[in-house]
């Protein structure tokens, strides 16, 4: 298991605002047409991760998925 | 850490008036016989909290955890505090235990236990937002918990992560209670209960619980945004065909509809975890603080009170982190709110809610000048653990401009037993001195003068661990040499380790010199429990050595100097073993119950196990060989090892006691793991293992002529090898010469125990010999007359004795034949009539009546 920085994508039951990007460190928010929203971006660690994840639990947003994206795809969509 | 509690921590939320009343959970939570946990899971706005306040009874035992509860010492305080409070006297000594110093959380938990096993009443002990806690170490001792939690004990944990505790053990024996968030959701009917006299419809309220889901934090919010609001009709439908986060959604209709002055209060105070009047002004830089605070409570807005007097708030925690999010949001830059939050905790002397907001703040260099001063009271009040986080918290290139705050990061890894890159440490701070001074940044600058000496004492400590004993004596050397004028303590660390080192390495004398030289050095700076602590270890070299009397003069000058102090009843404990060397039972058991009645709070951390040899020596003394076996076992139980060597094995002394009670099978097999060499480690047990040989009938003689030329500096040491030496080979020789050594010190027990008969057959006796012959037998104590007006009754004199004993209450019922129930009324009454309300008291109380004597 690679503990170095990697992307990931985290989808989530319900839409959220793109404003909540700041709150996940830079993620890029996006919703999509089946309600769903996915977090995607640089996690420095799987301590980054974990955190990440503990602050979806805290806001009770029930989550679908966590993924490693395969490639390096644009990390940063400002929004 | 007693003075810095933070009380709201610890304080028993109030139920608001208004509250839905709920007969199908409240009916879960019955506290039934055998439930072990109840355990409400479920995430943020689940109303977890006001369902626990109102199943906890009014005198709970209740603690709301934070992140830095990590910390176990922390962690255990609180818990331990709250219990106290909440029964008082139950964990007053385990909390001593706590922070006496490094103990493994069993054996503070293990007193504990024991009080709660015997609490004639029920106690509720609520840890709420468990998860924050959560974590390796403090599952070890929540699970120890756990598996010995007594009847009287319910335990509520409310988390929003099930707990990493043995869960579906307890599942299994039915000793779980689970309440979860399907459990928590609103149903229709709680919502149309929660909703009545707004005016709202069936078909709204069905509206409301079908997009909340039932989620209770979604439909206060939805209340809120309800309230004074005219098109209600509009809201709710809106409300409902839009599909975004329903908090989020809910948030923004409240936040939108309050007055500008609320929303910006709402919005940058809450980059706080708890508010109070003066912190909000200056957080937000505007006055009203505590009327805001005040006010928002009487509407309601998600501010929960901590305090009845109105001091202290927090915000909904789902709440909170909304608002924070909306913040970063709409200002992107929140650095100076932060900064000054930290400004006003510094001021208001809370240096970990400072840190915490400096680092926050970006401010790195201040949280390192923060940190940097608060290092050595931190250290001194065992805090390692939060100064351990903190390295995380600061980048090491702010570490490195900085040499005293990098020594204390040092002292904090080692005393957590990180000595991995130490090294690497020290020498960057070498370099750092080395380098050109207007480089450096020192906030402490009398710390500055001290870090070569420091560095030196450090080394000397990392070779100790590795076992480098050489190496140890040299740094230590060059930090005594290194240490400025007056620097008592680092003198003083380098002489113990110093001292220790020679001590494993068997020359005594050094040893003598090195630890004779740090209680100096402690004593100048004021530390004297620690100066007890070395006098414990001076009084056992003295006694090796042969010094009896000056070891019985170290003792008492050590409890004049600090009578009261912690270590004290340590000192009455050795007095103990020096009048049982010179047989003189009854002081010896005098100077145990002195200790005893001192509490474990005057013990040094190895004084539970050292106690019970004590007095499993004296009872050996006095013939009872069952009773010094149970107290054996029981020391082994609770033995704590320190830095010293283990020169007297527990098992070793156990083994003496099988031998003498012919177990020699036993014996044998304790035998098994012995090395070949000799070394003073090893002496007791190599001179035990004569002892084996001669009860086996085997040639012991070669093995004892080889310990006594490896013992001829250690006179005690040797003193016993002669008497062994005189009865192995049935030659009164080595026996008359142990007697020239042992007459000026008055040594008695050595002979008495082993050398009877000889002794009887010396011609001419002297009159040494002719006291070892009257040695006086012990006399049986007489009965004291009970003085209570409502004496106790046999029976309750049984529970009595046994509440001295080492068993928990269950083992006391099984050992009288009695329900748990029973011994609970027994010790109810024995309570009462000795006005006292704990274990310990009780017997401290006893024993003052005596009560106890048999």
């Amino acid at each position: 298991m690679n503990h170095e920085s990697a992307c990931y994508e985290i989808r989530l039951e319900g839409r959220i605002d793109p404003r909540w990007a700041a709150w996940f460190d830079g993620m890029t928010v996006s919703t999509h047409a089946d309600g769903t929203t996915v977090l995607h971006g640089q996690v420095a660690d799987q301590a980054a991760l974990h955190g990440l994840l503990q602050r979806l639990r805290d806001l009770g947003l029930p989550l679908l998925s966590v993924d490693r994206a395969e490639t390096d795809q644009p990390q940063r969509k400002l929004s | 850490m007693a003075g810095s509690l933070v009380e709201t921590k610890l304080y028993r939320p109030r139920i608001r008036p208004d509250l839905v009343q709920r007969p199908r959970l409240a009916e879960r939570l019955l506290r039934e016989a055998g439930t072990g946990l109840t355990l409400v899971s479920a995430p943020a706005g689940f109303g977890k909290t006001t369902l626990v306040s109102a199943w906890a009874s009014q005198s709970a035992a209740w603690v709301s955890l934070e992140e830095s509860d990590q910390d176990p010492l922390i962690f255990w305080t609180y818990v331990l505090t709250a219990l106290d409070r909440a029964a008082p006297g139950v964990a007053e000594d385990a909390l001593a235990v706590l922070q006496a110093g490094p103990t493994p959380i069993e054996t503070v938990l293990i007193g504990v236990l024991n009080e709660l096993s015997v609490l004639p009443g029920e106690i509720d002990l609520v840890l709420d937002d468990y998860h924050l806690a959560d974590g390796l170490e403090i599952s070890r001792g929540m699970t120890y918990l756990l598996d010995h939690l007594p009847p009287q004990l319910h335990l509520l944990i409310s988390t929003r992560a099930d707990p990493a505790l043995p869960l579906a053990r307890l599942r299994t024996r039915g000793e779980l209670v689970e309440v979860r968030a399907a459990d928590l959701r609103f149903t229709l009917d709680e919502v149309t209960s929660y909703f009545t006299g707004t005016g709202l419809d069936a078909d709204a309220i069905a509206t409301l619980e079908e997009r909340t889901e039932g989620w209770i934090a979604a439909l206060g919010l939805a209340a809120l945004s309800l309230r004074g609001r005219s098109d209600v009709t509009g809201f709710i439908h809106d409300f409902a065909g839009d599909d975004r986060y329903v908090v989020d959604y809910l948030v923004d209709e409240v936040l939108d509809r309050q007055p500008e002055q609320v929303r910006r209060f709402l919005l940058e105070t809450s980059v706080v975890d708890r508010l109070t009047g003066p912190l909000c002004d200056a957080v937000t830089g505007q006055p009203g603080g505590r009327a805001m605070l005040e006010s928002l409570e009487r509407q309601n807005l998600f501010v929960v009170p901590l305090d009845d007097r109105r001091q202290w708030y927090r915000y909904h925690h789902l709440f909170a982190d909304v608002l924070r999010a909306r913040l970063l949001a709409e200002r992107g830059d929140i650095t100076e709110l932060h900064r000054r939050a930290a400004q006003w905790y510094d001021d208001a002397g809370d240096t970990i809610a400072a840190v915490h907001h400096a680092v926050a703040a970006g401010d790195v260099d201040h949280a390192a000048d923060l940190v940097e001063l608060a290092v050595p009271a931190l250290r001194r009040d065992r805090q390692e653990a939060t100064i351990r986080r903190w390295l995380d918290d600061i980048p090491d290139d702010v570490v490195r401009r900085r040499p005293v705050l990098a020594i204390g990061f040092v002292g904090a890894l080692m005393a957590g037993n990180e000595f991995q890159g130490i090294e690497q440490r020290l020498q960057d701070v070498e370099r750092q001195l080395a380098g050109p001074a207007d480089e450096l940044v020192v906030v402490d600058r009398e710390e500055l003068d001290r870090l070569p000496s420091a560095i030196e004492t450090y080394r000397a400590a990392l070779d100790l661990i590795a076992g480098d004993l050489a190496g140890t004596i040299d740094h230590a050397a060059v930090a005594i040499q290194l240490a400025v004028r007056g620097d008592d303590l680092t003198t003083s660390a380098a002489s113990a380790l110093s001292g220790l080192a020679s001590w494993a390495g068997g020359d005594l004398e050094a040893a003598h010199r090195g630890y004779a030289a740090a209680a100096a050095g402690l004593e100048r700076a004021g530390h004297i429990a620690d100066v007890l602590g070395c006098s414990v270890t001076l009084a056992d070299l003295e006694i090796t050595l042969g010094h009896l009397r000056q070891a019985q003069a170290t003792l008492e000058r050590a409890l004049e100097l600090g009578h009261g102090v912690r270590g004290t009843s340590d000192m009455y404990v050795g007095l103990s073993r020096i009048a049982w060397e010179r047989n003189e039972l009854d002081v010896a058991t005098d100077h145990l119950r002195r200790a005893e009645e001192l509490g474990a709070a005057s013990d040094l951390p190895q004084n539970p196990y050292r106690r019970r040899l004590a007095l499993a020596r004296i009872r050996e003394a006095e013939g009872d060989l069952d009773g010094a076996l149970e107290l054996l076992d029981a020391a082994i139980k609770v033995y704590v090892g320190d830095f010293s060597p283990d020169v007297r094995p527990l098992t070793a002394v156990r083994a003496r006691l099988l031998i003498a009670r012919g177990e020699l099978t036993a014996a044998q097999k304790w035998a098994a793991g012995l090395p070949d060499e000799l070394s003073y480690l090893h002496e007791y047990e190599h001179v035990t293992l004569a002892r084996l040989m001669m009860a086996r009938h085997e040639d012991a003689g070669p093995l004892l002529e080889r310990l006594r030329e490896a013992a001829e500096t250690r006179t005690g040491s040797l003193i016993e090898i002669l008497v062994l030496q005189a009865l192995a080979g049935r030659d009164p020789a080595p026996l008359k010469r142990a007697l020239k050594l042992a007459e000026p010190e008055g040594y008695v027990r050595v002979f008495v125990a082993d050398a009877g008969p000889m002794l009887q057959r010396l011609r001419p006796a002297s009159p040494y010999v002719r006291t070892l012959l009257e040695a006086p037998r012990r006399q049986a104590p007489v009965t004291t007359p009970q003085t209570l007006l409502d004496p106790l009754s046999d029976r309750e004199l049984d529970v009595l004795r046994l509440l001295t004993s080492e068993l928990d209450g269950p083992s006391i019922a099984r050992e009288l034949v009695v329900s748990l129930n029973t011994v609970r009324t027994h010790t109810k009454h024995i309570y009462t009539k000795l006005g006292v309300n704990n274990r310990r008291a009780a017997i401290r109380r006893a024993h003052q009546l005596g009560l106890l004597t048999r």
